[in-house]
This record gives C-alpha cells, structure tokens and sequence, in this order.
C-alpha cells in the first residue's frame, strides 16, 4: 500500500514537471511568431497548446529511450525517480525565475541520472546512452538548427529579393501560422514523452510493468500530454521576451525560418528517439536566422548567456537531485520523505507563482500590440 | 565497444543532415510559393494574364510541395521503425 501511495506521488510529481515544463518552454513556440506580428499571444498560446498535446501522440520512440536508455532500471525506485524530478523541478523554477532560458529536457534527465548515481552510485548510469543518447545530440542539435537556419535565410532572400516587402511579410507571416504549428507539434513530440518516460519508469520501478516488456500505458500519454499543453496555456512571459526580441529583432522570413529549421530539428530527432531541448533548438533557430541575414545583428552576448544557462542545467539539476535524495532519505525508506518535500514544493511553488506577478505587464505590453 | 559508438555517430549524423536538407528545402520552396504569389499579383496589375497564370501555377505548385513535405515528415516521425 505505501508503494502504492509513494507511486501516486511520483507520478503527480512528474506531471507537475511536465505542467512546469510546458510553462517554462512555451516560450520556444510562441516567441517569433508574437515577435514577428504573425499572431497575437493568446492565438499563439492557445494554438500552442492545443498542438502540444496532440504532438504527444505522433511517436513513443523518446519515451522509450528515457525510461530504458540511461539508467539501469534496476537500481531505480519510486524514491529515486521522485528525487530526481524535484531537483529538476527546482531547477526549472530558479532559471525560469531568473528569465533563463535553459533546458527543462536536461534538468528531467540530469536529475533522474543524479538521483540515481546518489543512490546506486556510477555503475548503476549508463554512460554509452548518457553521451550518445543525450549529451551528442544536445550539442549537436543547435548547431544543425543554427546552420539550416543561417542557409535557408540566406537563399530565401535571394529569392525574394526583388519581390515587394509588403506582400512577402504577408505571404510569410501567414507562413508562420503553419511553421509555428509545426514547432508546437514537434514540441508535443519530444518533450511530452520525457514525462511518459519517466512515468512509465516509476511503473516498472513499482512493479506494475515489467522491465522485460518496458512500453508506456495510454493513460500515461493521455496525461502527460494533458499536463504539458495546460503548462504551455498558462504561459512563460518572461522567457517569451528574452527569446522573441533580446536575442535578434526578426522579421517575418527569419521567424517562418527559425520555426521551420527548429521544428524539423526536433520531429527528426524524435524519429531518432533522441531526446532533445527544444529550448537549445529554437536559440540555435533563431540564432541562425539572425547570422543568415547579417551577422552583426545578433546579440551574441545573449546567446552567450544562454549558453552558460545550458551548460550548467545537466550538473546543476542533477546535483540539486542527489541533494533531494540525500534528504528525502534523512526520513527512512517509508513515504514520510517524499510527503514532506511534495508538501515543501507546493509551497514553493505557489510563492514563485505570486513572485510572477508582475510578469503579467510584459502580458499586458504584448496583448496590447495585438488588439 | 568502438563499433556501437560508430553507430550512434552514424545515427547522429544522418539525423543532422537531412534536417538541414529537409529545413532549407522546405524554406525555399516556402520562399518560391510567396515571391510567385508576389509576381502573379504584380502582373495582374499591370494586365498580363498570362505571366499572372505561370506565376500562380509556381505558387501553387511550390505550396503543395510544403504540405506534402510536411505531411510526409509527420508520417515519417509516426512510423514505428
């Protein structure tokens, strides 16, 4: 029964994280289509999040390698998987404070291999599909998006180039209604299934999956789908500026650009089961759309925040992780450890989303610009 | 140990270029569609059907590429091999 009670907790916590990570990256889809003036925000964000949640049920193939492909299932318990989404969740919530962009994909799966290097030490990692499952793709992945971005810009004037401002914005703003849907569906693709992973982890952790025939439940998709598309309504509007207008001023080809390059990006890594940032993504996407154009005008010292933020995301959740796990542990093997800290995140939370407040003029700036 | 490591690497890889591929490909396709719709407008302007007529073929022709490259890409990521 106490497994039981410990199993529902892990997999509210994981849905939480999957509500703070459709939150935290709704920012990714939305930003150059609001900057751009292809949508108004609550278009852009409903959109989002209706895409998102459809996504989730294109393709399993990342929720396989997060629950099979990093970690020895054997060394994992209920108590693990629940330290390791925390300190991911912690995580997610300092950057997202702070108006980082950072990688809520890496936090996830730095905290599940912290939690579980705290508790079962290095042997139990697997560190084969650590680097080529994870860490490959992540640096690899902005670059190619960079790339494809910087040389679609670059032909995409060349062809436009005669053709008359005005109709070419317009013809590719509309273009962003469908480029941004796309993103939001490739969105739905990668980053939803990190949560069935997980759950479906804590499933076979618990007993109710065996390890032999690992597969993820449609009650599962169903409400990690469910949790990541009401997390990208409720908005990021921090983030939202930062990506949109602190990175490069974009006009309508750039952005049609960014969330092209950045959605195949992602739909092929899914294909690929790797599990990717999106955020990584995008910042690569619009980077690259930038440098096409002219490369003075990106803001590098931004994008060199940035790529602090995701350098730091892997250690850092994964040490806030091991940390979790070191406490919850203080309270024996029982439930009493994880009940405290849920009740402490709650808590948490809550003050962080009071401290959002004013976050709701920079809403009220961009809703007015788009009557 | 070197040859799964050369397999991922490969995996990797592929997966790099035909984003690249796929992404330029369909921008520029995206980017034929918008400057025929441009032209195709200009030249009914100025009364000449027949260019307005080509111009709208590329249009067309270019955006149902876009969607058929759209369309395939999702089917693709689907697929469960």
């Amino acid at each position: 029964m106490g497994v039981d009670i410990l199993l529902v907790i892990v997999v509210l916590t994981a849905l939480a994280f999957d509500f703070t990570n459709g939150f935290h990256d709704t920012a990714n889809v939305v930003a150059t289509s609001i900057s751009t003036r292809a949508m108004g925000p609550r278009r852009a964000i409903a959109m989002a999040s209706v895409l998102n949640f459809a996504g989730a049920f294109i393709s399993l193939k990342v929720a396989d390698t997060v629950g099979q492909g990093f970690v020895d299932t054997h060394a994992v318990t209920t108590t693990v998987i629940f330290s390791g989404l925390v300190g991911a969740i912690a995580w997610n919530l300092i950057t997202w404070y702070f108006g980082l962009p950072s990688s809520s994909s890496h936090a996830m799966i730095g905290g599940l291999v912290g939690a579980v290097f705290a508790a079962a030490g290095w042997g139990a990692v697997d560190g084969h599909g650590v680097v080529t499952k994870l860490i490959v793709p992540a640096i690899v992945s902005p670059f190619v998006a960079f790339l494809a971005a910087a040389i679609a810009v670059l032909l995409s004037y060349r062809i436009i180039g005669q053709a008359r401002p005005g109709s070419v914005n317009r013809g590719f703003r509309l273009g962003q209604l469908v480029s941004s849907g796309l993103l939001a569906l490739s969105h739905g693709t990668n980053d939803a299934q990190k949560t069935m992973g997980v759950i479906a982890l804590a499933l076979v952790a618990s007993g109710k999956i065996s390890a032999a025939h690992f597969h993820v439940p449609l009650w599962v998709v169903i409400a990690a789908a469910s949790a990541i598309s009401l997390g990208t309504f409720s908005g990021g509007w921090r983030i939202i500026r930062t990506l949109g207008t602190r990175i490069i001023a974009m006009d309508p080809v750039q952005g049609f650009v960014a969330q092209t390059a950045s959605a195949v990006v992602i739909l092929a890594a899914s294909r690929g089961g790797y599990p990717l940032s999106t955020t990584q993504v995008v910042t690569g996407g619009i980077t690259g759309a930038g440098a096409g154009k002219r490369l003075s005008a990106v803001r590098w010292g931004m994008a060199g925040e940035i790529v602090i933020a995701w350098v730091l995301t892997l250690p850092c959740a994964a040490l806030m992780a091991a940390l979790v796990y070191g406490i919850v542990s203080l309270f024996g093997s029982g439930d009493a450890g994880p009940l405290v800290l849920s009740a402490l995140m709650l808590v948490a939370l809550a003050a962080a989303l009071l401290r959002a407040r004013p976050a709701g003029r920079a809403r009220g700036a961009l809703e007015g610009e788009h009557p | 140990m070197s040859l799964p490591i050369a397999s991922a690497g490969a995996t990797i890889l592929k997966v790099a270029y035909s984003s690249v591929l796929a992404s330029v490909a369909v921008s520029v396709v995206f980017a034929l569609a918008v400057l025929g719709l441009s032209r195709a407008s200009e030249m009914r302007r100025v009364n000449r059907q027949a260019a307005a007529g080509a111009y709208t073929l590329m249009a067309v022709c270019s955006l149902g590429i876009c969607a058929a490259a759209v369309i395939w890409g999702l089917i693709l990521v689907g697929q469960k091999s």
